[in-house]
């Protein structure tokens, strides 16, 4: 069963189209990844699905109903986690989750019983009474979980939920996650860190200039770059690579310098190394290491984007 | 439920904004304090009238004019005012100009001569009565004795017996303000037109703590959120005007009248027009320059609307930039209410309040219903 089918869906905003003729089914268990640089859409999608935005053209069904005829029905199911933590800091935590909840018609018996819950699942049981002005960073992402999930919708989106965090309490989200995942939720997941989607996600969808540019499991989209390989070039970091001259070598398709680290994707049935070494040679620059790279999400990302996810 | 549910969250999260708090209620309260104390001789109805001395001499040689004059001293001496002859080679006029003496008077064939001193204005205004009445009396006497010499006799009695030289006429003295009571009804419209402020902050807020996105995407309407918001933010500026009226009352003294549950009425009318008027210039005005405009608009409301000093009537282009404040409309209807009775006068602003908060509601929801966001 499909939890949410977009049909044809865009956005503009006068001229320019921040989503353009998108179609896209997720379906019910599913966490769903969705990649993209700043700018690519998924952000105009994702509130679009959750109605802060209102779409120029196309559909948006929730559990089966357009949301543009439904829309009661399609915000009673979904669950929205915001990139930027959307809470009060002058109410506490148990006021915060308990507002929201009652927002979505929780009252009474239930509404603390699910303000209880959901408090406990992200770990702030024990703060309930605490005001998030006085947390850390962390605790204040779960507490934007918990205001989520209160309600028990089908569809959890999950905008960058772990930005600016640090790894214990990223882990403890990352888990969530999973169990939300297992309870029956179906989840819509960005980030910016690829490990973290490809750690999770069970389907990413690659999203570029508002269009959906690959769809699948990690296992499918990796598989999509079998005909490039990945050369990373360690060199000193005082050493400044001319990258435009590496571009230049037959076979390169890509070519950028991070840290000091040069990463190439090349076409995988040229032989180039040598010619590579041979230029950074050439340019004076000193080699530490040459490593030949498996691909993974980041440079499936970067052969069909020709971009970091960061950029 | 949901409007309950949003109203509630407003008025907690309101009262835990101390500084907000601290500004709405504080404010007004010292400011209430210092310009009711400081000022209360402004605002005194009564003066004090110190000891009445009049300096007197008779150059005319007539018994009838001796007299009478005897008559009329021992008469205004029992009311406790010193009759004092002047002495050969004194000047009277000197004297008086020197502040020994409040008044002067020269009795002569021809007339009484009167010289007041201007630095006993009080005193010498009431000695002058008192003269002025004398010869009028005198005169009537003089007439009679040269037209009816029959009834001169009878007249002339009369004069030395009547006592009642000054008539004290009151008009009500006790019905009107305080400097305290002034300051008391000024400084709560005052704050009430101050509940703009809190009006203008009432979905900007929630823009900036970025929690619209989660309003904008629970199964609430926008008209549920905007009642919600509205009445909310009415019933905690009403909260901090009626500690304000009570701390007043029952600490400064200060009087409120007998119509309090009316006077409640054009305050709560205010405070609905000024919350309307703040969420409306925030949705006509972007960002932080409605804060800005609001701002503005309340302080020169309050200053010539009549919050730190009275002002009058005035055909003059600021006597109409005076009507226009919505502070002076609530502080004469209090005023009018408290101090004349006048109850019907108090519909009228009331029921200006209430259309220019309807108009400003209508212009926001408005907006905010074009509006894909909040």
């Amino acid at each position: 069963m499909n939890v949410l089918e977009i049909r044809n869906l865009t956005k503009k905003f006068g001229d320019f189209i921040a989503v353009d003729n998108m179609s896209l089914n997720i379906r019910e268990g599913e966490i769903f990844g969705f990649l993209g640089s700043n700018g690519a859409g998924k952000s105009t999608t994702i509130n679009m699905i959750s109605s802060l935005l209102r779409s120029t053209k196309g559909d948006i069904e929730v559990l089966g109903r357009n949301i543009a005829t439904n829309g009661k029905f399609a915000k009673m199911n979904i669950g929205i986690v915001p990139q930027d933590i959307s809470i009060y800091e002058n109410m506490t935590s148990y006021e915060n989750v308990s507002f929201f909840a009652g927002l979505y018609g929780l009252r009474g018996n239930l509404l603390k019983e699910r303000t209880e819950e959901a408090l406990d699942f992200v770990g702030l049981g024990d703060k309930a009474k605490s005001f998030p002005k006085n947390f850390s960073g962390g605790m204040k992402r779960r507490l934007n979980i918990a205001c989520a999930i209160a309600h028990r919708p089908k569809l959890i989106i999950m905008d960058e939920p772990t930005v600016g965090i640090d790894p214990q309490s990223r882990n403890y989200i990352l888990n969530s996650v999973r169990k939300l995942n297992e309870m029956g939720c179906t989840i819509i997941y960005t980030s910016h860190y690829m490990e973290e989607v490809e750690e999770i996600c069970t389907r990413i969808a690659i999203v570029d200039h508002g269009k959906i540019i690959a769809d699948g499991t990690k296992e499918q989209l990796k598989a999509i770059i079998t005909d490039t390989k990945n050369i990373w070039i360690e060199i000193k970091a005082t050493d400044s690579p001319s990258i435009d001259s590496l571009k230049q070598i037959q076979g390169v398709i890509t070519a950028q310098l991070e840290d000091n680290t040069i990463k190439i994707n090349s076409k995988g049935e040229i032989n180039n190394l040598n010619r590579v070494i041979q230029q950074l040679i050439k340019d004076g620059i000193e080699i530490r290491s040459v490593e030949e790279q498996a691909p993974n999400l980041e440079t499936v990302f970067l052969t069909l984007t020709g971009r970091n996810l960061r950029d | 439920m949901n409007i309950l549910n949003v109203a509630l969250k407003e008025i907690k999260s309101a009262t835990r904004e101390r500084r907000t708090l601290l500004f709405m209620l504080a404010f007004p309260i010292v400011l209430m304090l210092i310009l009711g104390t400081a000022l209360s001789n402004v605002f005194s109805g009564s003066a004090i009238v110190g000891e009445m001395q009049l300096l007197y001499k008779i150059t005319a040689n007539e018994p009838q004019l001796t007299q009478s004059w005897q008559s009329f001293s021992q008469e205004i001496e029992r009311q406790g005012i010193k009759i004092i002859p002047a002495e050969a080679g004194m000047n009277g006029q000197d004297l008086v100009k020197d502040g020994q003496y409040s008044a002067y008077v020269e009795l002569e064939s021809d007339g009484m001569k009167f010289y007041g001193s201007s630095k006993q204005s009080i005193e010498s205004n009431v000695l002058q009565g008192m003269l002025t009445a004398f010869a009028d009396r005198y005169n009537l006497a003089a007439s009679a004795i040269k037209s009816a010499p029959s009834e001169a006799k009878a007249v002339m009695e009369s004069i030395q017996s009547n006592d009642e030289f000054v008539n004290e006429t009151s008009l009500d003295p006790d019905k009107t303000p305080g400097a305290m009571d002034y300051y008391a009804i000024s400084m709560t419209t005052m704050i009430a037109l101050y509940s703009a402020l809190s009006g203008s902050f009432l979905f900007r807020s929630e823009r900036t703590r970025q929690t619209a996105i989660r309003l904008m995407a629970a199964p609430i309407s926008k008209g549920e959120l905007f009642a919600g918001k509205v009445i909310g933010c009415t019933i905690i500026n009403l909260l901090c005007v009626s500690i304000i009226i009570l701390v007043s009352k029952f600490a400064f003294h200060a009087n409120w009248g007998d119509h309090m549950g009316l006077v409640f009425l054009i305050l709560t009318a205010e405070v609905l027009l000024a919350v309307s008027l703040g969420l409306g210039v925030s949705y006509l005005v972007q960002g932080e320059k409605s804060r800005s405009v609001i701002m503005i608009f309340t302080q020169i409301a309050s200053f010539v609307g009549g919050a730190y000093f009275p002002v009058g009537d005035s055909d003059s282009i600021m006597g109409i930039v005076m009507n226009l404040s919505p502070l002076r409309w609530a502080n004469e209807a209090i005023m009018n209410l408290i101090y004349s009775d006048d109850v019907l006068g108090a519909w009228p602003t009331i029921g200006i309040n209430v259309a220019i908060a309807a108009a400003f509601l209508l212009i926001s929801a408005l907006i905010m219903r074009k509006r894909e966001a909040l």
